[in-house]
């Protein structure tokens, strides 16, 4: 026999080869191949080729051809052929794209760098809050005590925790190291004539020893044994006295009394859950006459501003001390009906960002608002991210010819997918830095936004630097993964052939559902900046149960309040003055705790008055009588309906007479009862309230006046003010200017919501552009053959815009009830209790918004197609 | 032991080591079948192969195209360190039994 007739059935190879199609199977026909060579020499050609086709298909019905075949079919995913060398042609051929088609490049950048740049804001909060309480040298072992209090069905989660608990800490639990007692308390530095209000901490020695707050001058914790001793933070040293060196001055500190500065410390880092100006040893605190009993076992539960610190020795046994722990009020509360109080340790790095819990020491920081800014992050750079895979799509009319060129010259799908998540990258590179430029135009506006920003610091680091690097490489990937997938997998004879793809696009109900979600969220935000403008107009014109016009309040700051009123009755178009504490409606009071032999105590807001301010403020009593003038008497008080209500009295009538404590040994005895009023602004409700007299809380004269000319007023009341006053300024605002003051809250919403609807409206406009510009390109041919049968330029722009005025329209059906609800269910929570209910107007003012703008981004695009000449469009047919 | 060693793959693994360096899939085949004196169709051993290589037992590269194969490449076939350690492990419990049974098995009766 002949040896080229000797080969393998050629049949057998062919159906091995269709039957694996992609699937690299050279090996096993190799050897497949060598058998039936090594066959022919020990059995006939005949035999040779069966034992062949046996072979053949025992692989095919293998597990190897089975397992390659499924790594084949998707190999664009796994790239194992990768040439370093084609990143250069990658990153030419991504430039020159860029270059040409500037249009598209521009709407893609500014699209990504909008959506970005919240994002950055995010990185830049979360690099910073990641560093909270990082530079305590033992921030291991530190722990706070919190505390859980269970009164009935109230559950109320405190940061603060009694302070008399730390003797038991100290001596029963061997672990701990050391206790630290803390007190917040607001106090002033009285100076000659003005008081200037500094936070001071109230702190145990071992303060210094368990936090690392380092000392610049003075003995630190020794100077400490010594009561009446202060130490100041740089910050406040500056404040009182200039550049002179504070050690061994003097300050007077308001209801504390004199006290020696002998220490000064660098002021508490940006990044520190505790922020101070002065320290003060907790020994004084303990030898200030009104806190006599505030380690006795009775005051066990005002727990307010006291905060409990431990040095743990051994890290493990944290679970153990905290059963420990709650033990102690098991043994004190055992007067209390279904009251419970649990403690709990919370380590130093869980605080800030952490839990949500009343009375913090300092600014927090807990999960829920973090959340609620994520997602909101992610509302806006999501849609971006969509565009632009959406406006890829659109364009890959453009690119068909070079991907059939790259595919036919042998460039595998993983190639043409790397190519285009680079392309991705590179611009998601350049949009970095636009959003950089914008993250640095809002940062300033964006931290004055924020409740606690004072300590929000967001100059970028290195660190933050390279986050905000991965981020845009993370984004260009995500955008990048849609177009990448859908070019890589092209046909290449299709794509060489530049077959439209209008009629496979899949991804075209994807997009109409992108469009209606971008134009729903655009709706939610205007119609939430609507809301907050129309509830800001609403708040101020509201009837707060008191007379607010032509009201002057004038701060006293330490001036006689007699002296002040008697000077300014003497001015002709002063009808009235009245003193009070507070601002009716506007600030909120101090609350103070309020029991009776039969009732557990109730928190009670209280605003001290002079006799005339009832009279002054148009406010109605009820029952009982009002104070009276040169008998100022500290126990008598005018409750409000709603006092009435808390302690279970029927009638105004009969709660004239009854006594309530106060504490231990204040009691206070109800003279008058007065109609429910707002003694504080509209987000909170109408509760517990009492009025006392006591001019020493006097901080504001309201006065009323009745004056056409009300600047020659003002001049004269300034001029009155110059002799009590000595050197102090003359400082009175309108009653209804401290209400606009106090509702300034709603700018800050009015600002965050109307830049984020900027920034969404901003994104689904691009989006919108993208897809009409594609829409009217792959038209131009319809276009141009409507035009010679006969169409206007009228016709031809309805045929144009109308698909996307109808997703416009199923964008506000979706939108509008799910906007209308979340308004009405959760935003306004935050006045829940007097606001207004949203109405036809807001929708259809925030509907007209987003029309008009959406209708002008598809306009733009349709009447300029309808306006071209057919010739053009039609002449290469 | 991890994963299970079925008796096959424990006689190719072995193979394979045996070979050392001129495993490939012929070499394998004629090799177990001359010891063995059983037919072993391809589809079968490769299929075992491929499994040790998922159990990475054994690694593979692909070597220089061969005249006698019609200019195709065979494919190369080594132990890794897991597979010289299921080995090991194999032998040593089929020793520990041994030991304990050799008065049973004796066959000198």
């Amino acid at each position: 026999m002949k040896s080229q007739e000797a080969r393998p059935p050629r049949l057998a190879d062919q159906f091995l080869e269709w039957y694996c199609g992609h699937a690299s199977i050279e090996d096993l026909q190799g050897d497949a191949h060598e058998l039936f060579f090594k066959n022919l020499k020990t059995m006939s050609k005949r035999r040779a080729k069966i034992n062949y086709w046996k072979h053949i298909l025992s692989l095919a019905f293998s597990y190897t051809i089975r397992k390659r075949k499924k790594k084949a079919s998707y190999y664009y995913l796994s790239g194992s052929t990768f040439h370093p060398a084609m990143l250069k042609n990658y990153l030419v051929v991504a430039s020159r794209n860029l270059v040409r088609h500037k249009f598209f490049t521009a709407l893609n950048v500014l699209g990504l760098a909008i959506g970005m740049s919240i994002s950055l804001l995010l990185i830049a909060m979360l690099s910073f809050l990641w560093t909270y309480d990082e530079f305590h040298v033992n921030k291991d072992r530190i722990h706070r005590v919190i505390s859980i209090s269970k009164d009935g069905d109230r559950n109320r989660e405190f940061a603060s925790a009694p302070a008399v608990i730390a003797e038991n800490l100290q001596h029963e639990f061997s672990d701990i190291e050391s206790v630290v007692r803390i007190n917040k308390f607001s106090t002033n530095v009285v100076g000659d004539g003005s008081e200037i209000p500094v936070l001071s901490y109230f702190v145990d020695p071992e303060f210094f020893n368990v936090f690392s707050f380092p000392l610049i001058k003075g003995r630190g914790a020794i100077a400490f044994k010594n009561s009446n001793t202060a130490f100041l933070t740089q910050h406040a040293a500056t404040k009182l006295f200039g550049d002179e060196d504070p050690i061994g001055k003097v300050i007077d500190l308001s209801n504390i009394g004199p006290v020696e500065i002998s220490g000064l410390l660098q002021d508490p880092p940006k990044n520190s859950h505790m922020q101070f100006e002065v320290l003060l040893p907790y020994q004084l605190l303990l030898s200030l006459p009104q806190n006599q009993n505030i380690l006795g076992q009775d005051e066990f539960w005002p727990f307010r501003n006291s905060y409990l610190y431990l040095s743990v020795s051994d890290h493990g046994s944290i679970d153990q001390l905290e059963k420990l722990i709650n033990k102690i009020p098991a043994s004190v509360y055992t007067d209390k009906e279904n009251y419970a109080l649990l403690f709990e340790l919370q380590a130093l790095k869980d605080i800030a960002p952490g839990r949500e819990l009343t009375n913090q020491i300092g600014p927090d920081w807990d999960y829920p608002a973090l959340a609620i800014f994520m997602v909101l992050t992610l509302l806006i750079l999501l849609p971006a991210c969509f565009n632009y895979a959406n406006i890829s799509i659109s364009r890959a009319l453009k690119r068909m010819k070079e991907i059939g060129l790259r595919k036919t010259l042998g460039g595998q799908q993983s190639q043409i997918f790397l190519q285009f998540i680079m392309e991705t990258i590179i611009i998601t590179l350049i949009a970095l830095f636009l959003s950089f430029y914008i993250f640095t135009l809002i940062r300033e506006e964006f931290v004055s936004m924020i409740v606690s920003a004072e300590s929000l610091d967001l100059t970028p680091d290195l660190r933050t630097m390279g986050g905000f690097l991965l981020f845009a490489v993370l984004v260009g990937i995500i955008a990048g993964i849609v177009p990448a997938i859908y070019f890589s997998r092209l046909n290449p004879i299709q794509a060489l052939k530049s077959k439209p793809i209008g009629r496979k696009l899949a991804h075209f109900n994807f997009r109409k559902v992108l469009i209606v979600f971008q134009f729903a969220l655009s709706l939610g935000f205007i119609m939430g900046v609507v809301v907050v403008m129309n509830q800001y107009r609403y708040s101020l014109n509201y009837d707060f149960g008191f007379d607010q016009e032509n009201v002057l309040d004038v701060e006293l700051q330490n001036v006689n309040p007699q002296l002040f009123k008697n000077e300014f009755t003497k001015l002709g178009s002063v009808q009235s003055i009245s003193m009070s504490s507070g601002i009716a409606g506007a600030s909120g009071s101090q609350p103070v705790w309020v029991k009776n032999e039969a009732a557990d105590s109730i928190e009670v807001a209280q605003m001290f008055i002079d006799h005339q301010y009832i009279s002054n403020m148009n406010l109605k009593l009820l029952a009982g009588k009002n104070f009276v003038d040169n008998k100022i008497s500290h126990k008598a008080v005018i409750v409000n309906e709603e006092f009435l209500k808390d302690f279970h009295i029927p009638n105004a009538i009969e709660a004239i007479d009854q006594t309530y404590f106060i504490d231990k040994n204040t009691s206070v005895t109800v003279i008058g009862v007065i109609k429910n009023f707002h003694y504080a602004d509209l987000r909170y409700p109408i509760q517990s309230f009492f009025f006392r007299f006591d001019p020493e809380q006097f901080h504001f004269a309201n006065v009323r006046v009745a004056s056409p000319d009300m600047a020659s007023t003002l001049s004269d009341m300034e001029r009155a003010w110059k002799k009590i006053g000595e050197e102090k300024k003359f400082m009175a605002r309108f009653f209804d200017d401290e209400i606009k003051e106090a509702y300034s809250f709603y700018f800050a919403m009015v600002k965050i919501c109307g830049f984020l609807g900027f920034l969404a409206i901003s994104i689904s406009c691009l989006g919108l552009l993208g897809m009409v510009v594609f829409t009217v390109e792959s038209r131009m041919k319809e276009v141009g053959v409507r035009k010679v049968m006969g169409a206007s330029v009228w016709n031809i722009t309805v045929a144009l815009s109308k698909d996307f005025v109808k997703l416009m329209f199923i964008a506000a059906i979706v939108a509008i009830p799910v906007a209308y609800t979340f308004f009405e269910k959760v935003y306004l929570t935050m006045q829940q209790f007097y606001h207004i209910n949203i109405g036809a107007f807001e929708i259809i003012l925030s509907l007209i918004i987003v029309f008009l703008l959406g209708l002008i981004t598809i306009l733009s695009q349709t009447i300029k197609a309808a306006k071209v000449n057919p010739v053009d469009t039609l002449r290469y047919e | 032991m991890k994963e299970y060693l079925g008796e096959f793959e424990e006689l190719v693994l072995l193979t394979v080591a045996s070979l050392s360096g001129d495993a490939y899939g012929v070499s394998i085949k004629e090799n177990i079948e001359k010891r063995t004196n059983r037919n072993i169709s391809l589809g079968a051993l490769h299929s075992t192969i491929t499994k040790l290589e998922e159990k990475r037992h054994l690694k593979s590269w692909l070597g220089e195209p061969t005249q006698e194969r019609g200019g195709r490449r065979k494919r190369y076939f080594e132990l890794t360190h897991e597979g010289k350690v299921a080995l090991h492990q194999m032998k040593s419990l089929r020793d520990d039994l041994w030991k304990l049974s050799k008065a049973t098995l004796s066959l000198s009766k």
